[in-house]
């Protein structure tokens, strides 16, 4: 050890500048209290999430998610397990005209900052969600005004929309108190939210801290706060689990799923759909027969097993286990018949490796459509560079993780933008008039049992062209510890930890 | 040249290098063709339809209409008045988030530094140990080489697993006191200690045949008075190396914070850098440049104070390294090659792409590798992916090798592209060249030479005006040699053999910053067996299957100790101008 390059300073200076040193940087570590980790003692739940925040936790952005997850902020409205709208910070609604709706706000909300939540503050925070550059997603072509009337919230759409009570409960559009918006646009959740928790303390992308809040308008939380990570990296997460630094993880990759106690994984059917999309305007797959051979060749049930170790849905329709009713209202289908595949027949296949287990799918797609006489050249980029050569129609395969409900909890959205003729992600290039025609039914009908009706229809109809062919459905993991109860296991990802939730002994 | 001529001439290629950086990721957007607004959109909100009028209304807050000669002017406004401008994405003023994590990252270097500064102390301990007995130097062991060769992103999840689950000492993630900072610190500090502990270990073999030495140990010097002296003598030469290995330590240490979710100055910039959210990535830039050229003065004054009086006077004493090859020294990187060449002898005629194994078979006599999470043979994907990796190697070194030779023969203009170079870890480079170009090997081998060059430069232009000042180089213009005749006839062919040797020791580094490129997703893209790809799609199983993981990294170990063992053997021959080893910049593999 005698070559350490400093051993000839005076040992006294170095200590010294060295114990200095180690003063001035123990600043640099996070303030935050994510010590308290797994110790329930204290009644505080810590919680292991996936992204760090990109945008501040501005509610206008993805972070939304993050904030209603936590119970911090809420919305007019919320989605009960059907997607119908159900009263939160709005107690009762009716549709006054076709395109005027009218909401009566909750009295007695107190937001965290101590004021009193009016009519006035949440048609205010509506309308800082429609004048954001840009809009939040749920406001896309929606034209949306929101106006105070004594208790009420009036709100009016450009364009007949029977689906204003749906959009209200999206996360995006969650009432703040008026000290969270900055003259500059910025918005901050921090202490202005009215649910359950308080937003105390944001640590850049490293954490958060969450108070009990002791005035909320209903049952007050059982937990006495949250102390929340941020932590990308899945064998990190599940090691929090696996160690008891993390009471509830978000988001465990099903790499690591199989090392953990199976008491304590969860997993949660998402609504998203593993779709492989056909060329249908050019290429081999113009012909319906030959999208009916490969439709045909497919064997989900090895993709499942193979890439996601059965932790997944296979696929019977667009639509899966995440809208219940799916299933239990789809009628018999009727898919191309398959057609006998000209040997040699050479095809592109196109995914991206943003999502790490879709080279693993192509990787066994590729070989099951070689099996029936196609050659394939697999195409594999990064989203970025690969999003514009797919909606142009450059391959003639290609494999997507669709999310089929966006933020209204509604499926026709979806729909109607991958498979109409008008539809911005139309990626099979699918014209069909009676596509279009069920998708247009679909999309005036107002919310409840006949849209959903209709909108199975519009599935039926786009899967009797053959353009696409869904593969599974992927479930989220979701890492609770023993003793953790209440956490809520939601397929949209929008409530995680509730007022119900507690940490256990 | 004046004196004041030669330091205009620093000052001038210093800042238009500074220019260029700034005006070059100023013009990003511009270059790649792919519009800001949309990777800002989709940062925000991921599954947002990209609407004109949503872009419309993004480029219209940002200001984009303006193009990038008014934008730049406007960031270079409020940098001049210390302000860094607000990011594009999440909204909020850049310069408190970037101070913060210049602190985080500066903290955990500090950590590592002490894990390294040990790991260097034990391995040139036997050196110094052959010094001290009066015994011949011998070239570096392996197992800095093997260190050094250890991706940190593997050594990371490692040490997760061992050290938080196995174990429980540690918590698995987090930036909460100097307990978090434990593992971290190990995943760095071991790799960069090992490289400067095989730089100390050769440095001191090169000198243990320096007259001096034996004239203390007659005259009665203890030996760790003789060591302590030894390692004096040769840490002037290292200093701007180890400030390197600093400098990589700060800026591109991205896989290690994201592993342990630490907020530091490496994943800010790659995450700006990804989302083309400008003013953070200048911004960010901006840090790790000043950081590299702090860490760089205070290397060069440090090589000033340790020398002392030598440097004033012009007199730096010179090693001429000797060090014996032993028949018995071939058996190493004998081994190594027979090991690599058997492996892709053994792989090639195997298919790498078709999943035809149960998912992560174990190794077996039909299987000797293993299989990986698709069912692949790993033994053919290994074998396959040597010839990508290896190779690309291989190109850009002789790529470095010829730009580092050219530049370094202008030894002051090529400061200020040097520095830069240095300052820029490949990932980010990486990032850069795959923002303009997409994700391919072609890209990740042209962000690697972009800045593998460099410190080939800076040891060409330290060894080059060591050369021109020896006695037989100064006569030849009285002999009537014109200044370009001098250059080529007489310091090229003498820098030659020694550059050469300097840049084939590279080549592990670079092999190394290449399969980085490859597991961030910067280089080729599935199904291609490149090493880095195997290792990123083996390290989630790196506890189920650990040769899932071990397969690619094994290849990149072996591949590094036989570079570096060979090294060794190319040393044995007489040296044309020993001179040289004194320079600056002695042989490394700084690529990482």
């Amino acid at each position: 050890m005698s070559a350490v390059p400093t051993h000839r300073r005076p040992w006294l200076r170095t200590g010294a500048v060295t114990t200095a040193a180690a003063l001035l940087l123990s600043g640099c570590f996070s303030s935050g209290s994510t010590d308290a980790g797994g110790e329930a003692a204290d009644g505080r739940i810590s919680l292991a999430m996936l992204q760090p925040p990109r945008s501040g936790l501005s509610p206008l952005s993805d972070d939304a998610f993050k904030l209603s997850r936590w119970s911090t902020a809420e919305t007019l409205v919320v989605l009960d397990a059907d997607g119908e709208a159900q009263p939160a910070l709005a107690t009762d609604w009716a549709q006054v005209d076709d395109r005027t709706w009218r909401f009566t706000v909750r009295s007695g909300v107190t937001f965290h900052d101590g004021t009193e939540l009016t009519a006035e503050q949440a048609a205010a925070s509506l309308t800082a969600a429609t004048e954001a550059a840009p809009q939040p997603r749920i406001l896309d072509g929606v034209d949306l005004t929101a106006v105070a009337d004594g208790d009420d919230v009036v709100v009016t759409t450009g364009t007949p929309d029977p689906l204003v009570p749906q959009r209200l409960s999206s996360p995006q559009l969650a009432v703040l108190a008026a000290s969270a918006y900055a003259a500059d646009g910025t918005v901050s959740p921090v202490g202005t939210g009215t649910g359950p928790f308080e937003l105390v303390a944001v640590d850049g992308t490293s954490g958060a801290t969450l108070d009990r809040f002791d005035d909320y308008w209903g049952q007050p939380a059982s937990a006495s706060g949250i102390d929340v990570d941020f932590v990308p990296d899945g064998t990190a997460r599940a090691a929090a689990l696996r160690t008891g630094t993390a009471d509830v993880v978000e988001a465990v990759p099903v790499s690591q799923a199989g090392l953990l106690d199976p008491e304590l994984v969860h997993e949660v059917p998402m609504p998203r759909t593993n779709t492989l999309y056909l060329n249908t305007a050019s290429g081999p797959f113009a012909d319906p027969a030959i999208r009916g051979a490969a439709q045909a060749a497919l064997d989900r049930a090895t993709v499942v097993d193979t890439v996601y170790e059965g932790r997944a849905d296979i696929a019977e329709g667009l639509l899966g286990p995440a809208l219940p009713w799916a299933a239990e209202g789809r009628g018999e289908l009727a898919l191309p018949a398959a057609g006998t595949v000209p040997a040699g027949t050479a095809i592109t296949l196109g995914t991206f490796t943003d999502r790490a287990e879709l080279p693993e799918v192509a990787v066994l797609v590729q070989q099951q459509l070689e099996a029936v006489g196609f050659t394939v050249t697999q195409d594999v980029r990064e989203y970025a560079f690969i999003e514009a050569d797919a909606l142009a129609g450059a391959f003639d395969a290609f494999i997507l993780s669709r999310a089929t409900v966006l933020d209204s909890g509604d499926p026709v959205a979806y729909m109607t933008s991958d498979f109409s003729c008008e539809g911005s992600f139309n990626i099979s290039q699918l014209c069909d008039p009676a596509v279009d025609a069920a998708l247009e039914a679909a999309a005036a009908a107002p919310a409840g049992p006949q849209r959903r009706a209709l909108a199975l229809e519009a599935e039926a109809a786009v899967l009797a062209t053959g353009a696409a062919v869904p593969m599974l459905h992927e479930r989220v993991i979701q890492g609770e510890q023993a003793g953790v109860s209440g956490a809520a296991r939601d397929p949209r990802e929008r409530v995680l930890i509730t007022s119900e939730t507690t940490a256990g002994d | 040249m004046g004196d004041r001529a030669r330091r205009a001439v620093v000052t001038a290629s210093r800042l238009l290098s500074l220019a260029g950086v700034v005006a070059l990721v100023g013009a990003l957007p511009w270059l790649s063709g792919r519009s800001p607004e949309l990777s800002v959109l989709r940062a925000r909100s991921a599954e947002q339809e990209a609407t004109p009028e949503a872009l419309a209304a993004i480029r219209a807050d940002l200001g984009l209409d303006q193009g990038p000669l008014a934008l730049l002017r406007s960031w270079l406004g409020g940098v001049v008045r210390g302000d860094l401008g607000t990011s594009w994405v999440s909204g909020r003023p850049v310069g408190p988030s970037i101070v913060a994590a210049a602190g985080v990252s500066l903290t955990l270097v500090l950590f590592a530094v002490v894990v390294a500064v040990v790991t260097a102390a034990v391995l040139c301990t036997p050196a110094l140990r052959r010094v001290v007995r009066g015994e011949p130097g011998r070239p570096s062991g392996v197992a800095g080489a093997a260190l050094t060769a250890l991706p940190e992103f593997l050594l990371a999840s490692v040490l997760l697993v061992v050290g938080a689950v196995w174990l429980g000492w540690f918590p698995p993630y987090g930036w909460d006191g100097p307990s978090s900072a434990v593992l971290p610190a190990l995943a760095m500090g071991l790799p960069a200690g090992g490289l400067v502990g095989r730089l100390l270990a050769d440095a001191i073999s090169a000198a243990s045949s320096e007259r001096w030495i034996v004239s203390w140990q007659v005259a009665g010097a203890p030996g760790g008075q003789v060591a302590r002296a030894v390692v004096r003598r040769v840490l002037p030469a290292l200093t701007t190396q180890i400030a390197l290995v600093l400098v990589g330590l700060t800026g591109g240490a991205v896989a290690v914070e994201q592993v342990f979710a630490i907020p530091g100055l490496g994943r800010l910039t790659l995450g700006a850098a990804q989302s083309q959210d400008l003013p953070a990535l200048q911004a960010g830039m901006l840090v790790l440049l000043g950081i590299s050229a702090v860490f760089g003065i205070a290397a060069s004054a440090l090589r000033v104070l340790l020398l002392g009086r030598a440097v004033r006077s012009g007199s730096v004493p010179v090693a001429d390294p000797t060090s014996i090859w032993r028949p018995r020294d071939w058996v190493l990187p004998g081994a190594c090659l027979a090991l690599l060449v058997g492996t892709v002898a053994a792989g090639l005629g195997r298919d790498p792409f078709t999943s035809a194994h149960p998912r992560l078979a174990g190794p077996s006599w039909a299987l000797p590798f293993g299989a990986d999470a698709s069912g692949r043979d790993l033994l053919a994907r290994v074998a396959h992916g040597a010839v990508d990796t290896v190779g690309t190697a291989l190109v850009v070194t002789a790529v470095s090798l010829l730009v580092g030779l050219l530049v370094g023969l202008l030894p002051r203009a090529s400061v200020g592209p040097v520095e830069v170079a240095n300052a820029a870890p490949p990932v980010i480079v990486g990032v850069l060249v795959a923002a303009v170009a997409g994700s391919s090997l072609t890209g990740a081998a042209v962000a690697v030479a972009l800045v593998s060059w460099a410190p080939v430069a800076a040891y060409v232009a330290a060894a080059g005006t060591e050369v021109r000042a020896s006695a037989h180089v100064r006569v030849l213009p009285v002999l009537g040699l014109g200044p370009a005749a001098v250059t080529w006839r007489h310091v090229v062919p003498a820098l030659l053999g020694p550059v050469t040797r300097n840049a084939v020791l590279r080549l592990p580094g670079i092999a190394l910053a290449l399969a980085a490129l490859g597991f961030l997703g910067l280089g080729p893209t599935p199904p291609s067996p490149e090493w880095g790809l195997l290792l990123a799609e083996g390290l989630p199983y790196v506890e189920r299957a650990p040769w899932a993981a071990f397969a690619p990294a094994g290849a990149l170990v072996v591949t590094a100790v036989l570079a570096v063992s060979l090294s060794g053997w190319s040393r044995r021959r007489p040296r044309a101008t020993s001179e040289v080893a004194s320079s600056g910049a002695p042989p490394v593999m700084a690529a990482r």
